[in-house]
């Protein structure tokens, strides 16, 4: 049996890049420690704030969501609500939305679901067949990222949110680091920080991720120790990312060399701090308004109209285009 | 049902016992035969899995990957990575 090095009881979780064994307790105590301290040292919330989660039904979001609504009872001036966007993958979505309502009504948290196929009239699985059969060059994972980030944003403000917390984790932020530097992608580097979308534009919603500095891991075992953790469903698209194979590689370096993860994200949080001195060549220039629908783009047209566009799902005014599947 | 049959011995010697390895939602199912005082993470290792991807119940409870285990013990693994 293992111990915990702060009490003795039986451990449940080992941190060999800290060298300490926690108990169920200690290992809480541990974890709620670690995200107030990450809440604080970014100014992630104020005293007063409409805090919208984003919840995709996993294990991270459903313990983000119940970590800060426990939180919430200790400030008086936060509201939490949950927004869930459903983009229609058929066979794990539908499951994952059944977590997400049994976890909202149990904490009895206000929320809202968006779907992709009320928004943009088709569901995600569409529009890759759409993106198939016309040939265009952009990954499932592409089309999610970008509609999926372009309606939290939207809705979020929708809901009177100030500020929008996701559950990336501190494996999720590194795996996204290594990838945009295979890509030589600084500019999205740069935007890989604890707080972003601050931006000067009226309708960009802060973004914030508490779980930061938190493994995988132990995101994983918040869930699992407070019942939490939902059926597992693998998304069928997840092993066709370079993220796949890059957290294979990442988890295969912890076990050789117990710290890697940390080590990396301190190498991250130094870069930004290096490249914010250059951001003016970095970034593409000014945040402006999209042409077509008015959210914010760093280009004359925002990502989600110019994907919609190349689909042809959507015209110059802005409609939808229904029907696309069916012309073949 | 997916299902193997793994044999393991850590030292050579007599088998101990057998131990049921499962990742939960799934039908991923694994009997191993140990011969030796055994590690979780020694036999997540032998069956090619990463133990830094699981979080691991022995007999229901949630226990760390260095715990050993003995004849008849049950492994339930919770997948640590995100389903997408």
């Amino acid at each position: 049996m293992v111990n915990c090095s702060f009490c003795g009881r039986r451990a449940v979780y080992v941190s060999r890049a800290l060298g300490k064994a926690y108990c169920k307790k200690h290992f809480l105590e541990y974890f709620d420690k670690k995200v107030r301290r990450t809440i604080r040292k970014y100014k992630m919330f104020s005293e007063k704030e409409t805090i919208i989660v984003a919840v995709s039904g996993g294990k991270d979001s459903l313990a983000l969501l119940h970590y800060l609504v426990k939180l919430s009872k200790r400030v008086p001036g936060w509201t939490i609500k949950a927004l869930l966007i459903d983009e229609g993958i058929k066979g794990y979505r539908e499951i994952a939305i059944q977590d997400f309502l049994r976890v909202v009504r149990e904490l009895g948290v206000e929320y809202r679901i968006v779907r992709f196929k009320d928004e943009f009239g088709y569901t995600l699985d569409e529009i890759i067949e759409i993106g198939r059969r016309k040939g265009l060059p952009y990954h499932p994972c592409s089309y999610c990222g970008v509609f999926r980030r372009y309606l939290l944003n939207k809705a979020a403000r929708e809901m009177g949110g100030t500020v929008l917390a996701t559950a990336h984790n501190l494996d999720d932020v590194i795996q996204t680091y290594l990838m945009n530097i295979i890509k030589n992608s600084w500019e999205k580097i740069v935007r890989l920080g604890p707080v972003s979308g601050v931006a000067g534009h009226p309708r960009f919603v802060r973004k914030v991720k508490p779980f930061y500095e938190i493994l995988e891991k132990e995101s994983a075992l918040y869930a699992v120790l407070n019942n939490l953790y939902p059926k597992f469903v693998e998304c069928p698209y997840a092993q066709q990312s370079m993220r796949w194979y890059l957290r294979k590689y990442i988890n295969k370096l912890e076990e050789m060399y117990p710290g890697t993860k940390y080590s990396m994200l301190r190498s991250l949080l130094r870069i930004i701090s290096l490249l914010e001195d250059k951001a003016d060549k970095i970034l593409e220039g000014e945040i402006r308004s999209c042409r077509i629908c008015g959210e914010p783009a760093s280009h004359e047209l925002c990502r989600a109209c110019t994907y919609r566009l190349e689909l042809g799902i959507m015209d110059e005014q802005g409609n939808i285009i229904t029907n696309k599947l069916e012309s073949k | 049902m997916y299902y193997r049959e793994i044999r393991y011995s850590r030292t050579k010697g007599a088998v101990m016992g057998k131990v049921k390895v499962k990742i939960i939602d799934t039908e991923q199912e694994w009997i191993v035969e140990i011969s030796a005082p055994t590690s979780i993470k020694d036999i997540l290792e032998k069956i090619g899995l990463s133990p830094e991807e699981y979080i691991v119940s022995k007999n229901g409870e949630v226990v760390p990957e260095d715990e050993e285990v003995s004849d008849g013990d049950t492994i339930i693994l919770y997948p640590v990575v995100s389903g997408g």
